[in-house]
């Protein structure tokens, strides 16, 4: 075997991916020759060092991606959760739980939220509401159509068995942005428990992000969801109206606030885009406290072009 | 991290996993769920270690499972269980990768006093080390290791992480991408020999 041939082999024999009758040949050849032994150890010290360069995911991650799996299979809650409450009850558990307890800002648009998808179910939902109790036998039901939350059981005054519960059918409803109840029920599901409900309508109403409640709700979860992926939409629907100052103002609260490097990252390139002379505290402020070395860099570029100070006094 | 089915590499379907596939195929949820947490932390693995970002991987696992969910009644166990979902989530991986190319060439890398810096670069965050000229080197070395990875063409960073990091094998792999092992090998080939090329006196 030539030397030229022999290199041409090195990588395949280091994994182990050479027939036999070759592999035994390569060795006798690198038994023989130093230069091709040499070879052999720098292809040898590259693995190694490619080894170090393995990414781990955060142990967090993985309970994540199967809740949301499952949360998506099951188009509710994931199932280790809370099995029996139905999507519906769902629904006002996460929208009672977005209503309390959040900033001034908040609390509007998701009681809009609310509003609407009252609107919205007694629009399409003939025979009205969806606690309505009409009548159905178990027998009528579609297990795949209809969810029932039991409220309670107990005897009744003839010695039977009384169960009350909560019935809600699911509808599908197709239509454009452009229809107004459409976008009130996406402004609704950007609200919802499920990150990839929330996420793919925080998608759908980037087309509308220049409507003032589109906008709202968008700033909304880009400063306030939990979850990172939903943010980033949210970010990205934005961008074209990085310019408008309760956008940036925004902006500048998340850029202080949010824990994730790469929005912070989207967030300050967009802020230095449109740079002003009222964002120099602001400016300065992310520098005292920024660890990310991209975001300190951009920021530092900014206040030098705007003639401040990199540090406050 | 533990082991998942995928763990054992070329391994034949167990009998366990072949009866949760078939279970799930006619729509028992909970044999689904367990066909899930089978392979997915060696989805996940691959996902982060291609794509770096914990969002993009998080994306590859939903997508990939989802699909895997939609159309599982059409395996036919024509080929290993391992192979189909790997072909699911490399062609996901595949896209971001291609996606990702386009990105970085839009994306302006910033110039610095001290040269060009990659917002990227900063994401993963060194260790702290006592020796300051060995995390100097380390770090260089991590930034080279970077570049030549990045240099690779979307085929050739798979092929070269599904053998390297993942530890298949060139014909698995070659299944798996719908090519042949001649082709994978000569995937390898190509790989090896950029990474060498860009990591120079580093190796």
């Amino acid at each position: 075997m030539t030397c030229d041939s022999v290199s041409k082999l090195i990588p395949l024999y280091y994994y182990g991916e050479l027939m036999p009758e070759d592999e035994d040949r390569v060795e006798a050849h690198l038994h023989e020759c130093g230069a091709c032994a040499r070879e052999m150890d720098r292809q040898r010290s590259m693995a190694v060092a490619l080894d170090h360069r393995h990414a781990e995911y955060p142990a967090v991650l993985l309970d994540d991606c199967r809740a949301d799996l499952m949360a998506a299979i099951h188009g509710g809650a994931p199932r280790s959760g809370k099995p029996g409450k139905s999507a519906w009850t769902l629904f006002l558990d996460a929208m009672a739980e977005s209503l309390a307890g959040l900033g001034r800002f908040r609390q509007p648009v998701a009681a809009a939220a609310l509003i609407a998808v009252g609107f919205v179910v007694a629009k399409y939902t003939p025979g009205g509401l969806p606690f309505a109790n009409r009548g159905y036998s178990a027998a009528s039901m579609a297990p795949e159509d209809v969810f029932a939350t039991i409220r309670s059981v107990q005897p009744d005054s003839a010695g039977h068995v009384q169960i009350s519960y909560d019935e809600t059918r699911r509808r599908v409803i197709s239509g454009n942005t452009d229809d107004l109840n459409i976008r009130k029920l996406l402004l609704a599901a950007a609200h919802e428990q499920n990150p990839e409900v929330r996420a793919e309508s925080v998608d759908f109403l980037k087309s509308r992000a220049a409507s003032i409640d589109v906008r709202d709700s968008l700033l909304n979860e880009l400063a306030y969801d939990s979850n990172a992926r939903v943010r980033l939409k949210a970010l990205e629907a934005l961008k074209p109206l990085a310019a408008d100052p309760d956008v940036r103002k925004t902006l500048a609260q998340v850029l202080l606030t949010d824990d994730n490097q790469k929005i912070r990252m989207q967030v300050v390139d967009l802020l230095v885009a449109h740079r002003d002379d009222s964002m120099v505290g602001m400016l300065q402020n992310v520098m005292q406290r920024e660890d990310n070395n991209y975001v300190r860099l951009k920021c530092e570029k900014a206040l030098k072009e705007l003639n401040a100070s990199v540090g406050t006094f | 991290m533990g082991q998942d089915a995928a763990g054992a590499v070329g391994a034949r379907l167990s009998p366990q996993i072949d009866s949760l596939i078939r279970a799930a195929q006619r729509g028992d949820h909970d044999a689904f769920e367990q066909l899930v947490r089978a392979y997915d932390q060696s989805v996940l693995r691959l996902a982060m270690n291609l794509l770096r970002s914990p969002e993009d991987a998080r994306d590859v696992y939903q997508e990939a499972f989802l699909r895997v969910y939609r159309n599982l009644h059409a395996f036919r166990f024509d080929c290993s269980f391992h192979t189909w979902l790997y072909r699911i989530v490399t062609n996901i991986c595949l896209d971001q990768l291609r996606k990702r190319k386009v990105r970085k060439e839009e994306s302006a890398v910033m110039e610095t006093a001290e040269g060009p810096i990659d917002r990227m670069d900063s994401v993963e965050e060194d260790g702290v080390d006592s020796n300051p000229e060995r995390t100097m080197w380390n770090r260089q070395l991590k930034q080279r290791i970077d570049t030549a990875l990045e240099d690779l063409t979307p085929r050739e960073r798979m092929v070269f992480e599904l053998r390297h990091y993942q530890g298949l094998r060139l014909r698995n792999i070659g299944e798996m991408l719908g090519t042949s092992e001649e082709a994978a090998k000569n995937c390898l080939f190509r790989a090896t020999q950029k990474m060498r090329s860009v990591l120079g006196d580093f190796v």
